[in-house]
Order: C-alpha cells, then sequence, then structure tokens
C-alpha cells in the first residue's frame, strides 16, 4: 500500500462531532464489520484524516490517512472473497498492513490469527491457513486452496497469549469478545493514541481497534526509548497514553525533560502490572489533566476491574461482596488474588499476591516471582520501591539469582539519573542504596548483587522479567 | 589474580556492602568465627568470586556429591584452586 508522508493530525471537535452519530450506531452493526465500516465511514467524510503515525518521533515517519487505509481494505475484500482461504494468518509487521487484514477479514467472515513474534512456532497448529504479510496480496496458491463455505463458520480471531506465565498459546476469540471493551461514545471521538505496544498482542489489539473506531490517530513510536516516546506523543499530538506501569516508569524517569513536560495527556491507562504508589503520585504531579485509570486484566479472564481513583491496589472492601458487572474478589491465606467473573464460572487463583495497607489492598507482585533465599520470602516489587526511593535511582529491576548456599539470592540492576549531581559517583549511589535497604529491608531482602545498567530489560509485552 | 587475591578482595566486598568494616583476610582465617561470615554472605561471595575467577564450583558439583566443610578461607583457596585447575585451557 502507498503511504502518504501529509496527513492531517490535530483532531477537529466539529469533525468528530458530526461523525458522532453515525459512530455510535456502530455498536447495531455485528461486530465483525464494525472495524471495516468505520473505516469507511472516517474515509468518506475525511478521506485525508491521518489514522496511523508509525514511526513517531523517529526520522522516517509513515503517515497513512483513512482513504488510504479503506482503499486497501476494499482491495484485499475483493481478493478474500474470490480466494476464499480457510484462515489467514498475518504475518504483516506494519500496523496499518495489520489494520486492513483485521479490517477485511471480519467484512468477509474469514478467521484471522495475530500471532506475535515468541508465537511464531504456533503457527503448525493453523494448518492451512494463508499467510498473508506487508504486500497484502494473497499467495496466487490460496486461490487453489481448499475451498469451504464460510458462513457456516463463526467469524473469529485467534490470538496468542503473552507467555507470561506459561509458554504462548492460541486463543480463540469473537469478534464481540474482541471488541467488548471498545468505547464508542463521542468523548472517544478523533483522539490521539499512543501505541507502544507490540500491536499483534491482546493489549496492542484493545489499543489500535479503539482508535480506528473512533476516528482517531494510532502514534506508534519509532521505539521504546524513552525520548523516541516522548517526541512522538508531543509531535504527534497523543492524548490517550496506554502503557504498562514499566514504560511509563521509564518515560518519567529516563525521557527528556522538556519533553515530558511538554506532553498535553487527557488519559493515562495502566494494565500489565501493579502500579505502585509512587509511580501514580509522580505521574499525578507530571499530568495534572489526566485521568489515571489502572487496569486489573488476566491472559485467561480478560479485563476483572479498573482502579480510577489514583491510588495504589484497590479499596480493600471490594473483597467479599460482588462489584458491578458480579465480579467477585476474594484472598486465600498467603494474599493470593481469587477472582469469580460470575455465579455460573468458577473461581480463579490469579498467581497475584495482595497485602492490605490501611483501607487498600495492593499487590506485592506474582507468586512466582518471589525470591526464596534460605526458606524466607522476599517481593522483588517491594525492594524495587525502597530502590527507587534512593537519590540518584531513575529505576530498578530486582530479580532472584540463583545459590547453592541459599537458594536464591536477591540480585538488583539499577538506572541512575543522567547526569548524576555533580560530585556524586555511581558507587556513592551503590552504597546509599545497600544502607537505606538494610534501614527498611529484612537482612535476606537486602541486594547482594547490585549492577548498574543503561535501561532495564522489558519482555515484548512491556514488563519487566523477574528471572 | 590468585585465588587468594580473589577471594579476599570478595569478602571486602561483602563486608563492605553489609555495612561492616573491612579486614585483612589471610588464608587460616575461620569464615564465621574471625570474619562473621553468615551463609548468605558465603552466597554473595561465591557470586562475586564468579564473577572475577569464572568458576562457580559450589554450582558445578551435584548436591549429592559430598562436599568437604568450608570454614576456613584457605578452604575456600583449595576449593577454587581446583576448579580452576579442571578448566579446559584456551590457547592464546
Amino acid at each position: 500500500m502507498t503511504t502518504g508522508t501529509t496527513g492531517t493530525t490535530g483532531s477537529s471537535t466539529a469533525n468528530a462531532a458530526a461523525n458522532a452519530t453515525t459512530i455510535a450506531h456502530l455498536a447495531d452493526a455485528p461486530a465483525e464489520d464494525r472495524l471495516a465500516a468505520a473505516i469507511a465511514l472516517v474515509a468518506r467524510q475525511f478521506p485525508d484524516r491521518t489514522a496511523i503515525v508509525a514511526g513517531g518521533g523517529g526520522e522516517a515517519r509513515r503517515v497513512i490517512d483513512y482513504a488510504t487505509l479503506a482503499a486497501a481494505i476494499a482491495k484485499l475484500e475483493g481478493e478474500l472473497a474470490a480466494a476464499r482461504p480457510v484462515g489467514i494468518v498475518a504475518r504483516a509487521k506494519r500496523v496499518e498492513s495489520l489494520a486492513v487484514i483485521a479490517a477485511a477479514c471480519g467484512r468477509e467472515h474469514v478467521p484471522v490469527a495475530f500471532l506475535a513474534e515468541d508465537a511464531r512456532d504456533l503457527v503448525g497448529e493453523l494448518r492451512d491457513w494463508v499467510p498473508l504479510d506487508d504486500t497484502l496480496t494473497l499467495p496466487p496458491a490460496a486461490a487453489t486452496g481448499p475451498r469451504r463455505e464460510f458462513e457456516t463458520v463463526p467469524p473469529q480471531v485467534v490470538v496468542a497469549t503473552s507467555g507470561t506465565s506459561g509458554p504462548p498459546k492460541l486463543v480463540d476469540h469473537s469478534w464481540d469478545s474482541l471488541l467488548a471493551a471498545a468505547r464508542l461514545a463521542e468523548q472517544w471521538h478523533g483522539r490521539g493514541w499512543l501505541l507502544v505496544y507490540d500491536a499483534t498482542r491482546w493489549a496492542g489489539l484493545q489499543v489500535w481497534l479503539q482508535a480506528l473506531l473512533t476516528a482517531g490517530r494510532i502514534v506508534a513510536p519509532v521505539s521504546r526509548d524513552p525520548d523516541a516516546v516522548a517526541r512522538a506523543c508531543v509531535e504527534e499530538e497523543v492524548s490517550i497514553l496506554p502503557s504498562t506501569p514499566t514504560l511509563l516508569r521509564r518515560l518519567i524517569a529516563s525521557g527528556d525533560r522538556s519533553l515530558v513536560s511538554a506532553l498535553r495527556l487527557d488519559r493515562i491507562t495502566l494494565g500489565g502490572e501493579a502500579a505502585d504508589a509512587q509511580l501514580l503520585s509522580q505521574a499525578k504531579t507530571l499530568f495534572p489533566q489526566a485521568k489515571i485509570t489502572h487496569v486489573y486484566a488476566t491472559t485467561e479472564l480478560g479485563e476483572v476491574f479498573r482502579v480510577t481513583d489514583g491510588e495504589a491496589g484497590f479499596p480493600a472492601e471490594w473483597i467479599g461482596r460482588p462489584l458491578p458487572g458480579g465480579v467477585r474478589l476474594a484472598t486465600r491465606r498467603d494474599g493470593e488474588l481469587l477472582v469469580q467473573l460470575s455465579r455460573d464460572t468458577a473461581e480463579v487463583a490469579t498467581g497475584d499476591l495482595v497485602e492490605r495497607r490501611g483501607n487498600r489492598l495492593e499487590f506485592t507482585g506474582r507468586r512466582s516471582d518471589v525470591i526464596v533465599v534460605g526458606g524466607a520470602k522476599v517481593y522483588p516489587k517491594r525492594v524495587e520501591e525502597v530502590l527507587r526511593g534512593v537519590p540518584g535511582v531513575a529505576d530498578a529491576r530486582v530479580y532472584g539469582l540463583p545459590s547453592a548456599i541459599t537458594g536464591e539470592l536477591v540480585a538488583a540492576q539499577i538506572v541512575v539519573h543522567e547526569p548524576l549531581p555533580a560530585g556524586t559517583t555511581p558507587d556513592q549511589v551503590r552504597s546509599a542504596a545497600l544502607a537505606i535497604c538494610r534501614e527498611r529491608l529484612e537482612p535476606h531482602a537486602v541486594p547482594r548483587l547490585v549492577d548498574f545498567v543503561k535501561q532495564l530489560v522489558t519482555t515484548p509485552a512491556g514488563k519487566v522479567p523477574r528471572r | 589474580m590468585t585465588p587468594l587475591d580473589a577471594i579476599a578482595a570478595a569478602i571486602h566486598t561483602v563486608l563492605r556492602d553489609t555495612g561492616r568494616d573491612a579486614r585483612d583476610v589471610s588464608a587460616g582465617m575461620l569464615l564465621a568465627a574471625d570474619l562473621g561470615l553468615d551463609s548468605l554472605d558465603l552466597a554473595q561471595t561465591i557470586v562475586l568470586l564468579e564473577r572475577s575467577l569464572g568458576v562457580d564450583p559450589f554450582r558445578a558439583a551435584p548436591a549429592t556429591v559430598p562436599r568437604p566443610p568450608v570454614r576456613t578461607v584457605s578452604d575456600l583457596v583449595a576449593i577454587y584452586t581446583a576448579a580452576l585447575n579442571q578448566l579446559p585451557r584456551t590457547t592464546p
């Protein structure tokens, strides 16, 4: 598909309002038609409106408008109608190609699979499905492949799990479940959305689907480097920032000061990991206009609840009484959070540990992240919180190191503020960090190995690995 | 660096990291009684030595093989000297 270098960024309230009723009516259309319909709607009325900015904050940014997107969808729809493949495996890397594939497959009732990089091996489970890359051209073989009547097959979407808790696996979704969380109300129209998630994973799909359903603009930064993310957000007028706490912390701690303070965010939606009080209060101070939401979701259950009061954890009174929507929460004796989505479903152990602090239940980490040192438990998140409070420390990651003597040992990676205050050396930061840890933590929880790193490693899902 | 030098340096780091005074380390010293090292301190020493000497004889040996007791600095020197001698020689 062709890409333009110009496009109208900046949301126009008038334009958004003109579309408001029609977009709101999208919910009446079958779920599998909604994406293509939404894109066609905007393409008709505002053909040159920007749909996607890829490589944002970098040298070679690509801008794709709604008309270009709609034309590519129509072309692929035609090819799918002629070839009738059993299913499509989206092998494309560009978010605009993924959007075209999703919209055309939905419209043509062709099942589509999104496989993240670490789930590519699972393609064997999708025998006879046809791969489609960024050229958006069906290979010739598909036309002569096995034919099948799709009217009898429910339209579906296959997405691989992130592999945070076990190897990635394929999960079948309906278009209805994929779009269940999308918000079509007018306040969401024509906004700029940061896409810092992998576009093929559940979290990423949710962001770009939401943006394209509501005449919005997807801004994919050229990399996850904090300066690039900040520059992309400022230049492309991002107002909604979905992120993991890890990536937001990195943006706040290491992003260019003047860029970060130039961000104009209306909303920050955190998910994928627990958000601690320190990060939430930093975000509140830096972005006073932004509404900060913390979504609690798991691979198995989807979204369970969201916290919007800006405090860490969730109110302790939520335990044991049904939440709106019928969700029930409970805790095991060891603090593991249990979730029952509705009366008809089984209670699920989440693997997430919570601890009561005042009138809140705060997340202390994943059960599998607990480090056991000579039989005593250490919660890495707690140690990281202490380390981040040390002057000169921008960010920290704590993990378990195998030891023949004590089973495991607490190890830490530290990112220091650049530049450090005059006269301060990294070695002084290290000594101060250890002294503060000795003061505030049990002896076995004090890190025994401290390394300085330029940047913390993150998983493809934007989280901090613990092993 | 000889194994004794590396062990002395690692113990210095352990003592300093845990807020204790660094002291001279000699081969005959008892790890617990003379230097005040507990099992966590020893575990840290071993991790530091893996970095400076490139071997971890404690991890390499299966837990089922009885290991001589590690009570003195020279016990450690003997274990690391043996482990280093077992390493394949690299040609310069």
